[in-house]
């Protein structure tokens, strides 16, 4: 009997049933997302991503896997700075990526560009596929995250770079508590103003507070297989971006 | 603006947006990443080592287990 319990926000449920709640978590949130994410972070998810572009520093020909890409931000981000690349979008949400493909970028970009809906933990690439792994405020959605950076390591190429960008812990207890008073009292509130749907945000946040903090997703990067494993603190720890290299 | 009017729905972008065959190439299954096979009629990838059909959607490939049709 297998009843292994995973983290839905702050509910436990049956790993079995993670996948398809995170799907209607995203489904049900798809056409607002972008809007969204400009109004809980106040603008601030753009810095992150062109700091996530900083130091992975596209180059041109490379080849992209981007876990997670939903509407496609990264993609776009990544082929812009690279010139001439390549990127595949897979998301596990189909309407996320249904959104992302209707988005002027994808049209202009869309010959650069693949679409596939697809599972994090069983990625649908054989192994050495790509020269950049990113996933971005994806990974505490996945069900088993060490599971995704070991699927992550096996798709990379040798000499190929992961990036995680995602939600972190900040540095003392006072100002997560700050921190926790915004994001559990506001953002739900904006949810339910912008999307009409407290639940999904609600989601978010806890799904937020429960990921595992800088330290502990360093050690489970350097599992997967990664050398030269390093992270970033971003706006003090509120994000941070993980790096590891397939040596 | 065209934007307005344009869905995935309508005949005229599920052809435009229709599924490019060079994907094949990048493409496995992901329960045994054995090669696929195309089967434009069906919009399907066939999978003969886990006998599973996935999906093809708008263009997009839905390379999930619990989406795919169970073969005979």
């Amino acid at each position: 009997m297998d009843d292994k319990t995973t983290h839905f926000g702050f509910e436990t449920v049956p790993e079995a049933e993670k996948a398809g709640r995170v799907q209607g978590v995203f489904g049900s949130v798809a056409s607002k997302y972008d809007v969204m994410n400009d109004v809980m972070s106040m603008g601030i998810h753009r810095i992150w991503k062109d700091a996530m572009m900083d130091w992975l520093a596209p180059r041109k020909g490379q080849r992209l896997l981007d876990v997670a890409g939903g509407t496609g931000d990264i993609s776009f981000r990544f082929l812009k700075r690279a010139g001439e690349a390549h990127s595949t979008v897979l998301d596990i949400t189909e309407p996320m990526l249904v959104e992302g493909r209707k988005r002027a970028e994808a049209e202009q970009m869309a010959s650069s560009l693949d679409w596939v809906v697809g599972d994090a933990m069983a990625l649908p690439f054989e192994d050495n596929t790509f020269d950049v792994y990113t996933i971005s405020f994806g990974i505490r959605n996945v069900t088993r995250p060490q599971e995704a950076l070991n699927e992550a390591f096996r798709v990379l190429k040798p000499g190929g770079r992961l990036m995680v960008l995602e939600f972190s812990q900040l540095p003392n207890a006072a100002m997560q508590k700050a921190y926790d008073a915004y994001s559990f009292n506001v953002i739900p509130r904006m949810g339910k103003l912008i999307a009409n749907d407290a639940d999904s945000y609600q989601y978010l946040v806890e799904s937020i507070r429960n990921f595992p903090d800088q330290e502990t997703f360093l050690q489970m990067v350097k599992t997967a297989g990664f050398e030269n494993a390093s992270y970033r603190n971003l706006s003090l720890g509120i994000a941070a971006l993980h790096s590891g290299w397939k040596i | 603006m065209m934007d307005d009017t344009r869905s995935a729905e309508t005949p005229e972008v599920a052809r435009e947006l229709g599924f490019d065959p060079k994907m094949l190439e990048a493409l496995v299954c992901p329960q045994t990443q054995s090669v696929l096979e195309y089967d434009a009629a069906a919009q399907e990838l066939i999978s003969r080592s886990a006998h599973l059909a996935y999906p093809i959607r708008n263009g997009i490939p839905v390379m999930l287990v619990d989406e795919a049709r169970r073969l005979e």
